[in-house]
């Protein structure tokens, strides 16, 4: 191993998962490669049903790959699932396990014994992390008693209770509000600065992608479409992408035309019921196309009420890749 | 190498601490667990009583300290892994270096020192209250209550494997199975031998289960005086401690099984959110 893949802490080639259903075979992850490096924050952005959590599943040794393979700290998962399990640990943010009849505390150590950590040691960095996280104060209280967004900090400091090497995390900030969200990505950046450890973070929020993440995949259907920083993949957009407010409401389906205009990489649309207008979202290609979905929403009856250009966003860059927005995808999908 | 250094030995200890804790956890759990078993004993008892039996009213209290065991075992050992799987701790388990073993050894001697207050407060309140005649040999109904136990739970570690690949009918599978299993394996009366009111295809089902046997031999102990060299309670030990080994082995075969075939059809992890 020369000196370039001892950085190298995970890696998966050509990685494939199906699993049956009813309809028959549906295909998780269809051929994914990539490269995650010690000490950096590597997120996999995509909306529901992409294949991200199959991803982590398959890391953290949960699943087996249908086809390819998947290697953590040099450890194949297929073949040495135990001595990956002794270098990682995984949150998931929908995840809220614990014992309810035991404090946060307890819980904490007792998923600490799993590791073979001395309670003394145990006890110390269940502090460390805690304060980190300001858990500090509802360590005592009944796992039952703490609300979601101390449990989910609960979750966390058990992610890192065993000094892991990797961390796996899926959507760890899902339904918590904005400074509970925020302190959350604060210590997941301390985490990988200060002790170097690798995080792997699946998630759809683009936002937390931007504030903590060293590099990002973009996956959708189960392939990785684009992988970079975020800064360079919002670059490679080139031009600023269009904003529109339109009224009325347009019916569904009537604004397919915008995606078949000569420049247009892709858009995506909401409903702002309360205004009683729908907000429009195009990755284009320069000035001229801005202005030729400006003139065709026109011609088709609806009255542009607002326009602007605006620096591209990651869900933009998705728009670019796939032609629609997340919301749209995951709707497709469902 | 240090006790304490063992991860096996931490992570048995650690599931231990959780599960008694847990059960103390709840006040209202406790006086369940005390309550129900001894109303059960005192009825019995009573009949006992009523029909002039009353050299037998012991066997009614016996069953009441049995069945909370029994009753740990199916709701709190043998479903404990499908309840852990759909609030995600199974995966935690999974995804740690922790020997399964350890664990399930754990949740068995959690399971037995959190319901041995109980199950001692249902025999200390009958002894007290009906004063049952007790003819016993001690060290030989000590190894039949250690034995049977260590056999009981390893029937709960082979059952939560099974629970685990049925999945969410746990808790229909317990109540089908709870009242069955206690009215075969003869918890408030003999269910084998000449006073058994079952035909002897059912005495002999009945004889897998370890709770029949244990019954049986604790009965033979501790009322009619039998001890060690008495030929049938030798047997039932015997059996005992090879349902015990068997099923120790079958259970942690059964889960590696489990987890393998979980690693290959993605069952792990699935739960409800």
């Amino acid at each position: 191993m020369n000196r370039a893949d001892a950085e190298i802490t995970v890696q998966v080639d050509g990685l494939r998962r199906e699993f049956d259903s009813k309809e028959g075979k549906v295909v998780a992850l269809d051929g994914v490669n990539l490269q995650v490096r010690k000490g950096e924050i590597f997120g996999v952005l995509g909306p529901n049903g992409a294949g991200k959590t199959t991803m982590i599943r398959i890391l953290s040794t949960l699943l087996l790959p249908t086809a390819g393979k998947a290697g953590v700290m040099g450890f194949d998962v297929e073949k040495e699932p135990e001595k990956i399990r002794a270098v990682i640990n995984m949150a998931s943010g929908a995840e809220r396990a614990g014992y309810d009849f035991i404090s946060a505390r307890g819980n904490l150590w007792f998923f600490s014994q799993l590791y073979g950590i001395p309670t003394e040691e145990a006890h110390r960095r269940i502090n460390e992390l805690s304060d980190m996280l300001g858990l500090q104060n509802y360590l005592d209280r009944k796992f039952y008693a703490l609300s979601t967004g101390y449990k989910q900090r609960v979750t966390l400091v058990r992610a890192f209770i065993n000094d892991p090497k990797v961390v796996f995390l899926d959507e760890p900030t899902i339904g918590l509000d904005v400074m509970t969200a925020l302190s959350i990505r604060e210590y997941i950046l301390k985490q990988a600065k200060e002790h170097g450890r690798t995080i792997l973070l699946a998630t759809h929020n683009m936002a937390e992608v931007d504030a903590i993440c060293n590099r990002v995949a973009i996956i959708d259907k189960g392939k990785i479409l684009a992988c970079d920083t975020p800064a360079a993949l919002k670059r490679s957009l080139g031009a600023p992408s269009l904003v529109l407010e339109v009224s009325p409401i347009p019916a569904p389906g009537s604004l397919e035309t915008i995606g078949k205009l000569e420049g247009v990489k892709g858009f995506t649309s909401s409903v702002d019921e309360e205004r009683g207008l729908s907000r429009i979202q195009v990755v284009v290609d320069g000035d001229r196309t801005a202005q030729s979905v400006i003139d065709s929403i026109r011609e088709s009856g609806m009255t542009v009420v607002s326009n602007w250009r605006q620096q591209a966003t990651l869900e933009e860059v998705f728009v670019a890749l796939v032609g629609r927005g997340f919301r749209e995808r995951e709707h497709e999908a469902a | 190498m240090k006790l304490h250094s063992n991860p096996w030995l931490r992570t048995a200890y650690a599931r231990l601490w959780v599960r008694a804790k847990s059960i103390y956890g709840e006040p209202l759990w406790v006086a369940v667990n005390i309550g129900f078993p001894f109303f059960t004993s005192f009825s019995l008892t009573m009949v006992y009583r009523a029909y002039g039996l009353n050299s037998f009213t012991g066997f009614a209290i016996l069953g009441g300290v049995m069945i909370s065991f029994w009753g740990n075992v199916l709701w709190s050992m043998a479903s404990q892994f499908n309840w852990d799987k759909q609030v995600g701790l199974f995966e935690i388990y999974i995804t740690s270096p922790a020997p399964i073993s350890a664990i399930l050894v754990g949740m068995s001697l959690g399971g037995i020192l959190g319901t041995a207050p109980s199950a001692a407060m249902v025999a200390i309140l009958g002894w007290l209250i009906f004063h049952p005649p007790i003819n016993a040999i001690w060290p030989a109904v000590i190894s039949v209550f250690a034995l049977t136990l260590a056999s009981l739970y390893a029937m709960g570690m082979a059952l939560s494997s099974l629970y685990l690949a049925y999945g969410r009918e746990a808790d229909s599978v317990n109540e089908a199975l709870h009242e069955p299993v206690s009215l075969i394996s003869g918890v408030y009366f003999p269910s084998t031998g000449g006073f058994s009111p079952f035909p002897l295809a059912v005495q002999a089902g009945a004889s897998l289960i370890p709770l029949t046997l244990g019954m049986d031999a604790l009965r033979r102990t501790l009322f009619f005086g039998q001890g060690f060299g008495e030929l049938y309670l030798d047997l039932e030990l015997l059996a005992l401690a090879v349902m015990g080994v068997v099923l120790l082995f079958a259970s942690s075969k059964a889960l590696k099984f489990l987890e393998n075939k979980g690693r290959r059809t993605g069952t792990i992890a699935v739960r409800q959110r």
